[in-house]
């Protein structure tokens, strides 16, 4: 059970069910520390990198996890039945854009032949967007779900620790952007080293600032003179260093002999600024960024033109790198993922399409449009991902084991690995077939410990890990045959799994991340209940903005009274302002939505005595195809309720539609056949778009097979608790 | 790759700022386990108090890019559409209420209280907030103040809206309809005076059964008196017999309360919901007496207040304070009433308008400190609470003693809510340098100090015109704000990159004959920078000029560059519509494309577009 995977109003039933009892048996521990797991925030990122570099490297495979601040931004955001792969991702990245990671699990698995075991590192990052580049990111603001904080809260997580503490990132884009950036002001001008263009922008000045220019005239033009005249008046400007408090510091800047500006305030700054520049030739003010010490400002003597020039070079290249290093620096907890990333590892998961996604949006770049493209870039980046669960409810013999107990992470951990679970490994009874594993933090290993803080991210990595090594062994793979990840996760015996996530967990949707395609489940005791009919998307039609007394039988009913009663084969709440209605023929969806419109031009007596009154009552309810709802998915707002989050994208796109009113109204004056108007009403809900391959092959084989498997009973749904 | 990480470290470390240090105020914590109590105590403090300041933390502020903020060049409604915006993403976490009272022109008593808060799914029905947004940049500052997030999210108080409290009745159900009898609004049909009759024999059956139990009592009689009860459904309602009617309808609920008159006034129904809202049955209870009824009524109405009380959460405060009608003193009162108008009253309305007139219901007086302190000239740019104390600590000689009284009792020495605290104190000091009287007339109409007066409710911090006559013997504000229309201003983008203002205005004075006259050029973000034209009339021009054939010279040179222009409707459109993007440019762009299509914000509002123009918040060329 994880914050992520809190109930959707659609399985609100089932899930609170699973909630209910797994809290109670979950009650808070006190703290995870029980648990050898290295936890790691900026004071110890450093030494932690170098170790998990080392410790990945020699790995035979990686466990992840992923900890967040939310899962789903609004109600109708949530899993439904009625959501098609491409809209499911479209979720999906609206989660992953809009949330944050607070907590990172990496738990490298290493086989052990000495000991026939396997040893396992724990690491627990905690992760907080801190700005460390002003401008780059990694992000502005985020989202927190309610719910999840609070679930977060329940089992200590540390919140202050995340926030005061937490590694900061920049994805590998943000990185790109910031040093190009860099770049095209490194190639623009001088500016950054001697700010000119801002010595002008001084506005009106006054008595205390012409005093003030004439002293520093006075101080730069004593110095400049000493230092003509060599060492001989060294002393009185010893002096004058002593009278201004420090303020002038000299020192010798590349073997020229230069004055260090400390103290003055901005204002003062440019007009120093202004005085060099007006009235010393040989004397220039320079901006130095230094990795020590940070921003300074320094007056410079120099002897010649060009040699100042020579200066100003080398002083831009040094700047240029000091903030290269800050970029760099910035990078923070992406090494972590480039690691992971560079080595080429099996990454285990448990349910982890949510958590790739978070992955990719947070350290690798924005996430792209449609799921193909986006499982090819992920394919990329980790060319070896296996998920637990999809072992878990693929594979028969697992499934069977599972049968009886639910499939989160916890009840499989306990019920595949009960001696880990436990906390030892040494007890003398050790069946065979159970996998040994031992925890190795800062080199000092363990081999039995107290179960750890349940939803820290490091301990659900190590779970994950544990599952799938128990489950490998199950499946025959020999770790004693093995020496490498490269031979793990090319094992014949895993291929099946390999690379393949749950799209939707809601529908079984498994889809391939080396091929993009989607792959059927075929595992015969997967089709358990249905509770609806199969699903065809064409035959959909949303309406929102109804009044909202309106219950879902009520639509059908308004429905039915004018097309038919068996017109409407379900009708579905998507939230309290919003409905799917599924009709039983395609063509139903254009007749609908243009006798809709039909009825909202015609203000007439027939508007009130028609079945659709009730419907359209309060004269806001809109009404769309498929198509629409996917858009209005894919929109980057974010409203609470499907109606307003409808009505925000549609005002944003409304030029086109004026424009289309426009030219259907005049055409309703040329010619009185009303039936022409309705076809370019048509023409502008029903516009086909090109349903996507995955659909395809969706749509063929449900209506191939039409009693397999479309819809899964929601009680199964409960996804990675 | 080392020295990398040590640049890192050292980095982060420099970020992770020290706390800062401790004050010798301390102010009560208020969480969900001591707020009760700490409700009681605060209700009296509100009452015998004079001023009740308050201030909260945020989860953000809408501080990342310049132009979100309110910027002088803001007309009142497009201020309070930026409010909005932030108040509607953000949630807040902390609340400070510091009531106190005035005893002599320097001294006050105060009670400072902060209240913890969480926006906690207490009832599961996604309320108060199904999700909010947190701002990266506010929470690290937050962090490096040492504030506690951990205290808010484990331990804060959630709360309900007057709008979300109505909303989770009707859905929890307990918004139970009035006991009395509602008149029947159809004629009775046979169906209900069957039913009518069958439960009124039923009820006879059960109460004379009721009766009869209490005089007799053989044993024979007893057995069949407990039979008898479990067929006819009696049990016990707080040690009185009751019986249970099930009912399928509204409608049955209401003849069944209509049929009860007839009988005896010993019957008390309760109607119990289910959890949809609507009525599961109706339980009558069978008192002794009438003035048991009257007792038990009473019970009644105090069980809902307690369970009403627990739905309410945190708002209980707001509502003691509104109730109270006591001047609020609160920093940045257009930000700060935002945030309580949509937290705990109602979502915010569209029209500044209305909302100011919202706003005056709940609270009647709102003095905002920060335009106090601008107006009256002791301090022109006040960015903190801790800032403008300092400076008036070091500039000022103010003596003002404040009194802690429960001080001792204090609770751990948190100094989190210092800066309600630090309001109050602030207040005083300005009253006592301005010499203003705080004190409040008691008698009858409370009443401010009429240059008080002039402070409150002011939502749109640059618009009244205040007299310069109070500020005296401070002399540090010359005023040159100039007032001007709105329409006099143009906003100017797609230039090229890196311009300042100065040069910008060169450009422009040599592009064309329209700027000949004078005119400033301001900076508004790095994308885009506004022109006020002196001369009425000549921003009309410029935008015909741009829009026409006869485009020509430097100008047409600019504008193939890309330079676009647009006049301040525009903005107007765009704040209404909430296209609150990174960049201005970006978002008028956005504006503009869907502009043309949306008639009912195009309606004119002149009231409310002058605006004013301060001149040091310009670049003048001239000047240099």
């Amino acid at each position: 059970m994880k914050p992520r995977k809190l109930p959707s109003s659609a399985l609100s039933r089932a899930l609170s069910r699973a909630l209910s009892t797994s809290t109670t048996t979950t009650t808070p521990l006190q703290c995870g520390s029980a648990f050898p797991s290295k936890t790691v925030t900026v004071s110890n990122f450093e030494p932690s990198l170098a170790e998990l570099r080392h410790h990945v490297r020699s790995s035979d495979f990686v466990a992840i996890d992923l900890e967040m601040t939310g899962v789903t931004s609004a109600p109708w955001r949530e899993s439904f039945e009625f959501d098609r792969s491409d809209v499911r991702y479209l979720k999906v990245r609206d989660s992953a854009s809009r949330f944050a990671v607070v907590q990172f699990g990496v738990c490298p698995f290493r086989w052990d032949p000495s000991n026939q075991s396997f040893v396992a590192y724990p690491y627990n990052f905690y992760v907080f967007p801190r700005p460390e580049l002003a401008g780059f990111g990694p992000c502005n603001d985020f989202l927190c779900q309610t719910t999840s904080m609070d679930f977060l809260a329940k089992y200590q997580f540390d919140f202050n620790a995340c926030i005061h503490e937490g590694i900061s990132y920049l994805s590998r884009e943000q990185e790109r952007e910031a040093v190009r950036s860099l770049n095209s002001t490194h190639d623009s001008d001088w500016s950054d080293i001697s700010k000119l263009n801002d010595v002008r922008d001084i506005p009106n000045v006054n008595m205390a600032d012409i005093l003030f220019t004439a002293r520093m005239k006075n101080k730069f033009s004593e110095w400049r003179d000493g230092l003509l005249q060599e060492q001989t008046q060294s002393d009185h400007i010893q002096g004058t260093q002593k009278d201004s408090k420090q303020q002038f510091q000299v020192i010798f800047f590349k073997t020229h002999p230069a004055l260090k500006l400390d103290g003055f305030t901005s204002r003062q700054l440019k007009l120093i600024q202004l005085v060099i520049k007006k009235h010393f030739k040989d004397l220039s003010y320079i901006n130095v960024n230094r990795e020590a010490s940070g921003l300074q400002q320094i007056v410079v003597y120099t002897d010649s033109a060009d040699e100042l020039n020579l200066l100003l070079k080398e002083v831009k290249e040094e700047n240029h790198r000091a903030k290269e290093m800050k970029i760099q620096a910035a990078i923070g907890f992406r090494h972590v993922i480039d690691v992971l990333s560079s080595e080429q590892k099996l990454i285990v998961g448990h349910n982890c399409f949510l958590d790739m996604a978070h992955v990719y949006s947070k350290f690798i770049g924005p996430l792209p449009g449609t799921p193909e493209e986006f499982v090819a870039s992920v394919n990329k980046c980790f060319p070896h991902i296996i998920d637990t669960k999809i072992l878990l409810n693929t594979n028969y013999m697992l499934q069977e084991r599972m049968k009886k107990s639910r499939k989160s992470l916890a009840s499989a951990f306990s019920m595949f690995c009960p001696l880990i679970a436990a906390g030892s490994n040494s007890t003398g009874l050790i069946s065979a077939s159970l996998v040994k594993v031992n925890i190795e933090v800062d080199d000092s290993r363990s081999s039995s410990w107290n179960p750890g803080g349940k939803h820290e991210a490091g301990y659900d990595a190590f779970m994950t890990g544990c599952i799938f090594a128990q489950l490998c062994s199950d499946l025959g793979v020999d770790f004693k045959l093995h020496e490498s990840s490269k031979q793990l996760a090319s094992n014949e015996k895993l291929q099946n799994y390999i690379n393949h996530l749950y799209l939707s967990w809601l529908h079984g949707d498994i889809i391939d991340l080396n091929t993009g395609d989607k792959v059927a489940n075929t595992l015969p005791s997967y089709n358990l209940k249905k509770r609806y009919p199969n699903i065809l998307f064409e035959n959909i039609v949303i309406i929102w903005g109804f009044p909202t007394k309106l219950k879902a039988n009520e639509v059908r009913e308004c429905i039915s009274k004018v097309f038919g009663l068996t017109s409407v084969v379900s009708v579905y709440h998507l939230d309290a302002t919003a409905v799917f209605v599924q009709f039983s023929k395609t063509e139903l969806v254009s007749d609908f939505l243009l006798l809709k419109e039909k009825l909202e031009t015609s203000n007439g007596p027939i508007l009130v005595l028609h079945p659709l009154a009730k419907l359209l009552d309060g004269g806001n309810t809109c009404a769309a195809n498929y198509d629409t709802y996917k858009e209005i998915c894919g929109s980057p707002l974010s409203e609470s309720l499907f109606a307003d989050q409808a009505k925000a994208v549609i005002l944003k796109s409304k030029t086109k539609s004026i424009e289309y009113k426009v030219t259907s109204r005049r055409k309703e004056h040329k010619n009185a056949s009303v039936e022409d108007n309705e076809k370019d009403a048509a023409m502008k809900f029903v516009e086909k778009i090109k349903p996507n391959t995955i659909d395809q092959i969706r749509n063929v084989e449900s209506r191939r097979q039409a009693s397999q498997f479309e819809i899964e009973d929601s009680c199964v749904a409960e996804a990675n608790l | 790759m080392a020295s990398l990480f040590q640049l890192l470290l050292l980095n982060q470390r420099r970020s992770l700022c020290t706390k800062v240090p401790t004050s010798k105020w301390k102010v009560k914590q208020v969480t969900t386990s001591n707020f009760n109590e700490s409700l009681e105590e605060i209700k009296i403090h509100i009452s015998s108090s004079d001023f009740i300041a308050i201030s909260m933390e945020k989860t953000g502020s809408s501080l990342v890019t310049p132009w979100h903020r309110v910027q002088p060049f803001d007309t009142a409604e497009t201020a309070y559409l930026k409010a909005s915006h932030s108040a509607q993403r953000f949630q807040l976490l902390q609340f400070a209420v510091c009531p106190f009272s005035v005893t002599d022109s320097n001294n006050l008593v105060a009670h400072p209280y902060n209240f913890l808060l969480f926006p906690r799914d207490e009832l599961k029905l996604g309320m108060p907030a199904y999700s909010f947004f947190c701002q990266t940049s506010h929470l690290t500052s937050m962090a490096c103040q040492g504030f506690d997030f951990n205290a808010s999210i484990y331990e804060g108080i959630s709360y309900l809206s007057r709008a979300q409290e109505s909303a989770a009745k009707v859905r929890l159900g307990t918004n139970s309809p009035s006991l009395g009898v509602m008149k029947s609004s159809s004629p009775p049909t046979i169906a209900d005076s069957v039913f009518v009759e069958r439960i009124r024999l039923r009820i006879k059956h059960w109460r004379n059964s009721c009766k009869k139990s209490g005089t007799k009592t053989s044993k024979d009689e007893e057995i069949i008196i407990s039979l008898r009860n479990i067929v006819l459904g009696s049990e016990l309602f707080k040690s009185r017999p009751c019986l249970t009617i099930d009912v399928c309808s509204e409608r049955q609920v209401q003849l069944i309360l209509e049929m009860l008159v007839d009988f005896s006034d010993d019957f008390l129904p309760l109607v119990i919901p289910s959890k949809g809202g609507t009525t599961q049955a109706v339980r009558i209870v069978l008192a002794n007496s009438k003035e048991d009824k009257e007792f038990m009524e009473r019970e009644v109405h105090s069980l809902e207040e307690k369970e009403s009380k627990k739905i309410r959460g945190f708002r209980e405060v707001i509502d003691l304070i509104s109730a109270s009608q006591k001047p609020v003193i609160s920093h940045n009162c257009l930000n700060d009433c935002t945030f309580i108008h949509s937290k705990f009253i109602v979502p915010l309305p569209s029209e500044v308008d209305e909302f100011e007139s919202s706003m005056h219901m709940i609270f009647p007086k709102v003095l905002d400190m920060i335009y106090l302190m601008k107006k009256s000239g002791t301090m022109r740019k006040v960015t903190n609470i801790r800032n403008a104390l300092t400076f008036l600590n070091t500039h000022f000689f103010a003596p003002v003693d404040m009194e802690i009284p429960d001080q001792d009792t204090v609770n751990k020495g948190k100094i989190d809510g210092l800066d309600a605290l630090r309001l109050s104190y602030l207040f005083m000091k300005l009253c006592s340098i301005l010499k203003i009287s705080p004190i409040v007339t008691r008698s009858g109409n409370r009443r401010l100090a009429p240059e008080l007066e002039d402070f409150t409710n002011v939502f749109h911090p640059c618009s009244t015109n205040i007299q310069e006559s109070c500020s005296e013997d401070v002399g540090l504000w010359n005023n040159n704000t100039r007032k001007i229309n709105s329409e006099h201003l143009v906003f100017l983008w797609g230039f090229k990159f890196g311009m300042t203002a100065g040069m910008l205005k060169s450009v422009l004075r040599a592009s064309h004959d329209i700027f000949s006259g004078e005119f400033d050029v301001r900076f508004v973000d790095k994308s885009c920078a506004i022109v006020v034209f002196w001369q009425p009339g000549l921003s009309k021009d410029f935008l015909d000029v741009m829009n026409s054939e006869e485009i020509g010279g430097g100008l047409k040179e600019l504008v193939s560059d890309g330079l676009r222009v647009t006049c301040y409707e525009t903005y107007r459109t765009m704040c209404r519509l909430g296209l609150w993007e990174m960049d201005l440019a970006e978002s008028l762009e956005r504006a503009l494309e869907s502009f043309v299509s949306d008639t009912e914000i195009n309606n004119e509002r002149k009231s409310s577009s002058e605006i004013h123009w301060c001149n040091d918040n310009v670049i003048n060329l001239d000047d240099l």
